[in-house]
């Protein structure tokens, strides 16, 4: 149908503007999905590249709860149980004033154990010279890249700290690997001796773990195996090393589907959009598919048509999508990596990955929700008489008679929406289907909430604006079939603006309220860490010594903190010297807080928080488990705090009971407590002018820490602010391009207001004023559907995601900015047309031929 | 196409549409029979059906009772595919407005019906160009029909009915927006094409002088066919 197709891209080219919006919708749409794609599997990709440069040929690993093991059973292992295939590790993470902002991670190893594991550390490499890597104390070997990018070359010392003390590491040589996997996987590692790094890390005489290499193939590998986990001291594991590898891949997950599942908000946007514009284009050439089907065109004839016109539509969209969405990766990858850094682990990625299957899931998407979401206006089009096709009455008069059964419709979905989170699930996906359900129904339920509030505006507009007022609000009644789904779309997408804006200020609330009550100490002490959101390494002994005894200073509670990764479970355990200033810190879900306290202090049990009981299904009376090289125990649940601090759970033990198990003095932060006259910024003040030269520690007062803690909060929700604006984004795109091609529609109508003697002011005003009550309506219908959002997305999507309670807190900043943000940007929408309108002739108006 | 036109039996046919609450029958009892080439004028004041049964003759629309059978086909036994490519193949239509695709030019407007029924490249392409010659408007093939004038329109629409040799034409006030001398040229173009006498011609009209042009014309009144 050679004449067809030419119709077609005929209609597109001279409705350029629509057209244009639409492919920038299917763009839009695309490239949101895409980017945090991209983003999340470069951020994945990453990990594991590190994860595996850096773990080498290893099979397995020896590892150990606090990554802390004595390097006699190093010796043991090779001479007692002859497994030769076998290198000590020593690991940490590290801060350099010569690369800033860039956590570093030092990996010691043995150069002579090494053959087998790590090709470009052991002695055949050639761009390692063994003598003088083992011979230069300290010396650190790293990529030509990051030695670069420091302004570093061989024989320069780089500046590192660890645990606040500083180290000049002299370079003794470059990696100069041809592998770009490897070079990308030792982007932020410095090899060095490991006698060195445990001179480093204060772990001399301990080792962080122990690779192995053990094959499947060996006919020995049961018995190897076997007999390494028998000689096992108490506190130690074998584990496989990609199975480390993919738990802690697996703590972004929840991260992970909660992006994924807001990037796909843009494509629903994206899908009404294309819904809008396809059923635009199908109504306004009603008059033409009629005539069409006067002539003798089939109904499928039509039906193939306007989909292959969406399919194309879709795939040029789509590929301008997949290139803007590479762009806006690139953009993304910082702000993700950044939380991961923040929330999870220590994680550097500087360049995205293209990876195909990401581009094919996009592009599929891309052109299937293009193609899906036209389908509809193509069966409306292809089903109707050709008389019935011809009538616009019709249409709408069909339209009228469908908006009570598509609310009953909507109610439906969104019930059994309802119904879906109801259900005994802990599913994330199952959870973002219900939510997208009760999103859709609450679309399909727009219309007949447009009659209603049309209904209740026409008479106050008709007596303020005469009878322009009144024409206003009927012209979107008795539009319905083309203003309904552009008010829905603009509702979804206000709607969602504000139920994340609830959900994030209720989280900063309740953080806020939670900070309030957990910070009781006055000066809080720890070393400056890699990751922002925890502190991590061992304050010295003297130091600590130094801070309790100083002047004004009351009491003192000590902190250390252990991130367990288990291949079963990942969780952080913490032992608490728990001073009684401090006993007011914990909020219990239930039971008597004195009790517990005093329970935990007695060293009868263990105290959890929320997220590691909801995620286990534990409760008070059930016990957990404490395996370390002195002992291993289980400890009852005394009770379950609410925390903010760790999604993958906590839990809590005195600083006794954490010593009968582990072989561990250290602390890793400390909170100070001060007498009524002391001032905390004095007291801060005088403790960091007491801290020795080429030492850094961070010393902070109560509020400076409550501040900084928030301030990882907002950093944290940066990139749900930014996928917050861009599905936003599409969603204006979507209402500019529906309101657009409303307004160009009425030409005809307009023209014969002009004709009939509107001035160009007031057909202005009219078609203004108009799109503002579409935006006005659609911000008042937006308002209980955002609430009822955030209610699913506080307690059934967060809870599920992350184990937290939130308490719901609703601000009326953010409804009112909700409703202007609709109003407004209607009426920008409305601006295009209104002035094209207005500044057409009524005779060239009147001319045009209904299409 | 099939050598005569197409004898049209009209079988007390009924069609009623909803007029506020109430229904109200347009067609009511009609019936008539028009020959194999006849050439039949519909007459009739303004609401009285004349539209809508052209609509059933083409299959357009459908009857809510009676039958309507064209060379002994009932239309009522066709499924809503088979009537749509009866029309494509059998029947040509002139649209009282016109009608014409405004996305296609003059000349592709002319090509379409062609194309349907599967006639492309330079047989179709004379084919329309030769029509265009007929009704005088060669200069305006790759116009947009929004450059033309009524009259013009009118004269491509004409056209564009008769392009693929129909062998029922079906007019719907063909001369209504023109005036008298351009109808009477207009008309006698139409007869020109249809000289050969394969084509059945039912003209729905208001002018006596068309009708009295025809073979016979047939008025509706009351909702029921007589002769006039």
């Amino acid at each position: 149908m050679r004449l067809l197709n030419k119709a077609s891209v005929r209609y597109l080219k001279q409705h350029r503007l629509q057209s244009v919006l639409s492919l920038l919708g299917v763009a839009l749409g695309v490239a949101v999905v895409l980017s945090i794609d991209l983003a999340i599997q470069s951020a994945r990709i990453g990990f594991q590249v590190s994860a595996e440069t850096v773990a080498g040929l290893a099979t397995h690993a020896i590892q150990s709860d606090r990554g802390s093991i004595d390097e006699d059973f190093f010796t043991r292992l090779k001479l007692d149980l002859n497994i030769t295939e076998a290198a000590p590790v020593v690991e940490g993470l590290v801060t350099s004033t010569s690369l800033p902002g860039r956590t570093l991670k030092i990996l010691g190893l043995d150069p002579f154990s090494e053959g087998p594991f790590r090709p470009y550390t052991s002695g055949n490499s050639p761009s390692l010279d063994v003598n003088q890597f083992i011979t230069t104390q300290g010396g650190v070997i790293l990529t030509e890249e990051l030695a670069s990018e420091g302004g570093l070359t061989t024989g320069d010392s780089i500046v590192i700290f660890s645990s606040g003390v500083r180290w000049a590491l002299p370079i003794v040589g470059l990696f100069q690997s041809e592998d770009r996997l490897t070079r990308s996987g030792l982007s932020d590692v410095l090899v060095m001796d490991i006698s060195g790094a445990q001179e480093v890390f204060g772990m001399v005489g301990t080792l962080t773990r122990i690779d192995l290499r053990i094959l499947d193939s060996e006919r020995s590998y049961e018995r190897t195996i076997g007999e390494i986990t028998d000689n096992l001291p108490s506190g130690l594991r074998l584990e496989n090393v990609g199975t480390r590898s993919e738990t802690m891949a697996g703590m972004i997950r929840a991260f992970d589907v909660n992006l994924t599942a807001l990037s796909l908000l843009a494509i629903v946007f994206g899908m009404f959009l294309i819904y809008n514009s396809m059923t635009f284009s199908v109504v306004s050439r009603r008059t033409s598919f009629g005539r069409l089907r006067a002539l003798g065109v089939t109904r499928n004839e039509i039906l193939r048509l306007i989909l292959r016109e969406a399919f194309w539509v879709g795939t040029v969209g789509t590929v301008i999508g997949l290139a803007l969405g590479v762009f806006l990766a690139q953009g993304l990858i910082g702000l993700i990596t950044q939380t991961i850094n923040d929330l999870y682990f220590a994680l550097s990625v500087r360049e995205i990955s293209i990876d195909t299957v990401s581009l094919l899931k996009a592009l599929t998407m891309g052109i299937g929700a293009t193609v899906i979401s036209s389908l509809p206006p193509a069966l409306e089009a292809a089903g109707s008489t050709p008389r019935a096709a011809s009538t616009r009455s019709i249409i709408e008069s069909k339209t009228r008679r469908v908006i009570p059964m598509l609310a009953w419709s909507g109610l439906a979905l969104c019930l059994l929406g309802w119904l879906v989170l109801l259900l005994p699930t802990r599913s994330l996906s199952v959870s973002f289907i219900s939510l997208f359900a009760i999103i859709t129904g609450m679309a399909a339920i727009t219309p007949l909430g447009t009659v209603v509030l049309i209904e209740f505006v026409q008479p106050i507009l008709s007596s303020f604006f005469g009878t322009l007022g009144s024409m206003a609000a009927r012209g979107i009644r008795t539009t319905l079939s083309r203003t309904a789904p552009a008010i829905a779309a603009l509702v979804i997408a206000v709607s969602v603006t504000v139920g994340l804006g609830i959900m994030i200020n209720s989280f900063r609330g309740t953080l806020i309220n939670w900070l309030d009550g957990t910070l009781q100490a006055d000066i809080y002490v720890s070393l400056p860490g890699p990751q922002a959101s925890r502190a991590s390494g061992t304050l010295s002994d003297s130091l600590i010594k130094d801070f309790v005894s100083a002047d004004g200073v009351v009491g003192y509670s000590t902190y250390r903190a252990v991130d367990v990764i288990r291949a079963e479970d990942t969780y952080r355990l913490v032992a608490l010297e728990l001073d009684q200033r401090g006993e007011g810190a914990f909020d219990f879900q239930s039971g008597d807080s004195d009790a517990i306290i005093r329970d935990f202090q007695l060293g009868r049990g263990a105290i959890v928080s929320e997220p590691y009981a909801y995620q286990r299904q534990l409760d008070v009376g059930d016990s957990i488990s404490l395996a370390g090289e002195k002992s291993a125990r289980s400890l009852p649940i005394l009770g379950v705090f609410y925390d903010y601090g760790s999604e993958q759970g906590t839990i809590i033990v005195s600083r006794d009971v954490y010593n009968t198990a582990y072989n561990d003095d250290g602390v890793t932060s400390l909170g100070l407590f001060l007498g009524d006259s002391s001032q905390s910024d004095g007291v801060v003040q005088d403790l960091l002018d007491n801290v020795p030269v080429g030492r850094e520690v961070t010393v902070r007062s109560n509020a400076t820490l409550r501040s900084a803690s928030l301030e990882v909060f907002d950093r944290t929700f940066k990139v749900t602010g930014v996928l917050r604006l861009l599905t936003f984004i599409v969603a204006f795109v979507g209402v500019l391009s529906a309101l657009t091609a409303l307004q160009m529609e009425r030409t005809h109508e307009l023209g014969l207001l002009r004709a009939s003697g509107l001035t160009p002011a007031q057909l202005w005003r009219l078609v203004v004023g108009q799109s503002g009550l579409m935006g006005l309506i659609a911000g008042v219908l937006a308002i209980p559907v955002g609430i009822l959002l955030s209610i699913v997305m506080i307690n059934v999507i967060n809870k599920r995601s992350f184990g937290w309670s939130i308490q719901m807190q609703i601000d009326p900043e953010v409804i009112i900015q909700g409703i202007a943000l609709a109003f407004f940007a209607a009426l920008l929408a409305g601006i295009y047309p209104a002035f094209r309108m207005a500044n057409t002739s009524p005779s060239v108006a009147l001319r045009r031929i209904g299409e | 196409m099939i050598e005569s036109g197409p004898s049209v039996e009209i079988i007390n046919v009924r069609k009623v549409y909803p007029s506020g609450d109430e229904q109200r029958a347009v067609l009511d009892g009609a019936s008539a029979t028009i020959r194999a080439g006849e050439r039949v004028a519909i007459l009739g004041p303004s609401g009285s059906g004349k539209s809508t049964l052209l609509n059933l003759l083409s299959g357009i629309d459908e009857p809510d009772s009676g039958t309507i059978e064209i060379n002994g086909l009932d239309l009522r036994s066709l499924s809503e595919n088979q009537r749509t490519l009866f029309r494509r193949n059998q029947i040509g239509f002139v649209f009282q407005s016109f009608n014409l695709l405004p996305a296609l030019t003059v000349l592709e407007n002319l090509l379409l019906p062609l194309e349907l029924i599967g006639k492309t490249g330079n047989e179709a392409n004379e084919r329309a160009r030769f029509l265009l010659e007929m009704v005088e408007l060669s200069k305006r093939a790759d116009s947009f029909p929004d450059r033309l004038s009524g009259g013009e329109q009118q004269r491509i629409a004409i056209a564009r009915a008769v392009v693929h040799e129909p062998s029922l034409l079906l007019a719907d006030e063909p001369t209504g927006n023109l005036d008298e001398d351009t109808s009477h040229r207009l008309m006698e173009r139409l007869e020109d094409l249809l000289t050969s006498g394969k084509t059945t011609l039912v003209v729905v009209t208001h002018s006596r002088d068309l009708a009295d042009r025809m073979d016979r014309a047939l008025a509706l009144d009351h909702g029921g066919l007589v002769e006039y």
